[in-house]
């Protein structure tokens, strides 16, 4: 009891830790691709520590839900990462909820950011909200069936028992084609959720072409810390959700002391190689027109229905 | 005595056949010609990449020839003669469409679906290694036509039905080991005089029209 409880903060502490990191590596590798030196990236850690430090300014004109939104935001989005396998394949809360309610515990953030963005009543964050709206629509369905097509090669919705059997080679060895269909397909899910280039630009300041950061523009002080926080701890989440379902040897299967360092370890490789991974993409690619997300995304559904497919027409 | 076991094999053919697939989605989803030529010549590559694996897993050599036929044919000359006429026409992307990009995307997955149905009551009777491949062919053969339907640009079409030809080489490969030699040299010989007389007959659309929009034909007469 005392050992899953301490595994279960030691698991909350990592993903707090990390998750500025991660914002910091990929604006990093965006700055040497344009030939300049960047910020550490360890300046995402003193901007939160300035924003925290910073009185927030709240409109007059908005109700309960904008001072409310920080904190559910970020409560959910931990919470979401609580389910997910970090560096041991069984997480302690692993009977907590499956990869549906993951998903919906995400869902749950975003709702209330959505709102929150109308709240205020600028023009700028209504605008934001409705493209966060139409994006979240879409990425739904191809996250649920990317999912789904995982789910039935390891034969559960458990996402310790899916990344445990993966982990000891039980399900991708006999089942390549929807795994890779599925990563394709969750690769562009986490892009569009995570608000990265094609679909959104987390660097812009232009006001016709945000996204989320339209939705975020009333915010300040600590309220806008939680919120940069919540958006930087959920792509860290998408991006060990990756790792760990498409590639998770190296993590502890067991709880020996040199097994879970390792996989603390191979961990932060994995994950910090995928964030570069990740700036390259953003430097190589433009933003993609509002509405041509459509298309990418209908991509990104039918390559996850496709994995769903293949996993009966391979079976024969 | 084969190297590797049948049923990892098996799996590889899979994996090919699926790539092969993915490939006809991105034709579908991109709007750039250029890049539907390239796509093409890349699930050419992994057709070929298929019957490759195929020959080695069967033994049968003539495969092996048609397999670089494939490379050479069709992810090199068509694509090269391809890029010329949409380089000689100043046409780079295809705007307009009979169906748009997400409708059809989820119809060619719908098609995907009809594929599997159609060739599930099929699949166990037979009892080559590469018998999973049959659903995955008709699907690009399906698909393969859809693109000739959905798209307006002689050159599209042009793609469309090429994509249909790697279906049926594919198909042939799943349900027969490939067809005899001397049919396979005949079908490549008949592509890449088809793609010839399509080319050159786009450059006269463009002449005659100044646009490549098969659409415009309706407007002949006598």
């Amino acid at each position: 009891m005392l050992q899953a409880a301490i595994l279960i903060v030691a698991q909350a502490i990592i993903l707090l830790t990390v998750s500025p990191y991660i914002v910091g590596l990929i604006r990093k590798v965006k700055a040497r691709l344009q030939c300049r030196r960047g910020a550490s990236v360890f300046q995402p850690y003193a901007d939160l520590a300035k924003l925290f430090r910073k009185q927030p300014v709240v409109s007059d004109a908005t109700s309960w839900i904008f001072t409310a939104t920080p904190y559910l935001l970020f409560a959910s989005t931990l919470a979401a990462g609580l389910l997910v396998p970090v560096f041991l394949s069984h997480t302690p809360l692993n009977f907590a909820g499956n990869i549906i309610a993951l998903v919906y515990l995400f869902a749950l953030g975003t709702f209330f950011l959505i709102l929150a963005g109308l709240d205020a009543g600028s023009a700028f964050g209504g605008m934001g909200s409705s493209r966060e709206a139409i994006v979240a629509s879409l990425t739904e369905p191809a996250m649920i069936m990317s999912i789904f097509a995982i789910a039935l090669t390891a034969g559960s919705t458990n996402l310790s028992t899916i990344v445990h059997k993966t982990a000891l080679l039980e399900g991708i060895v006999t089942d390549p084609s929807p795994h890779l269909m599925a990563f394709a397909a969750l690769f562009i899910v986490a892009l569009a959720e995570t608000g990265r280039v094609p679909v959104d630009n987390p660097a812009t300041h232009l006001e016709l072409t945000m996204i989320h950061e339209a939705m975020v523009l009333e915010y300040s002080g600590r309220y806008l810390a939680l919120v940069e926080w919540a958006a930087g701890l959920k792509l860290l989440v998408f991006l060990t959700l990756i790792v760990n379902i498409f590639a998770p040897w190296g993590i502890a299967t067991s709880l020996a002391p040199g097994a879970l360092g390792l996989g603390l370890a191979v961990y932060l490789i994995k994950v910090s190689s995928l964030a570069v991974v990740i700036g390259v993409i953003e430097s190589m690619f433009a933003k993609l027109r509002l509405f041509r997300i459509t298309d990418l995304l209908g991509v990104a559904f039918i390559l996850a229905l496709l994995g769903m497919i293949f996993f009966y027409i391979m079976r024969g | 005595m084969l190297p590797i076991s049948p049923q990892i094999g098996s799996q590889m053919v899979d994996l090919g056949s699926a790539l092969l697939l993915l490939t006809c989605f991105a034709i579908i989803a991109q709007r750039r010609l250029s890049a539907c030529v390239d796509m093409f010549a890349l699930q050419s590559v992994f057709l070929a990449a298929t019957a490759v694996m195929v020959a080695f897993l069967t033994g049968i050599h003539h495969i092996y020839i048609a397999a670089a036929l494939t490379v050479i044919i069709k992810a090199v000359v068509i694509p090269r003669i391809l890029k010329q006429v949409v380089e000689r026409l100043n046409v780079k992307r295809e705007l307009e469409m009979n169906v748009n990009i997400p409708a059809g995307l989820l119809i060619c997955g719908g098609l995907v679906m009809l594929a599997f149905f159609i060739t599930q009551p099929i699949i166990p009777l037979g009892f080559l290694l590469t018998r999973d491949s049959l659903a995955i062919a008709l699907a690009i053969i399906l698909i393969g036509f859809f693109t000739m339907i959905a798209r307006k640009k002689a050159v599209t079409q042009v793609i469309g039905f090429l994509v249909m030809e790697n279906g049926l080489f594919l198909g042939a490969t799943a349900a027969a080991y490939g067809m005899p030699l001397i049919v396979e040299l005949g079908v490549f010989f008949d592509v890449l005089v088809g793609a010839l007389i399509i080319g050159i007959y786009t450059h006269r659309l463009q002449d005659a029209f100044d646009s490549v929009d098969t659409t415009k034909f309706t407007t002949l007469k006598e």
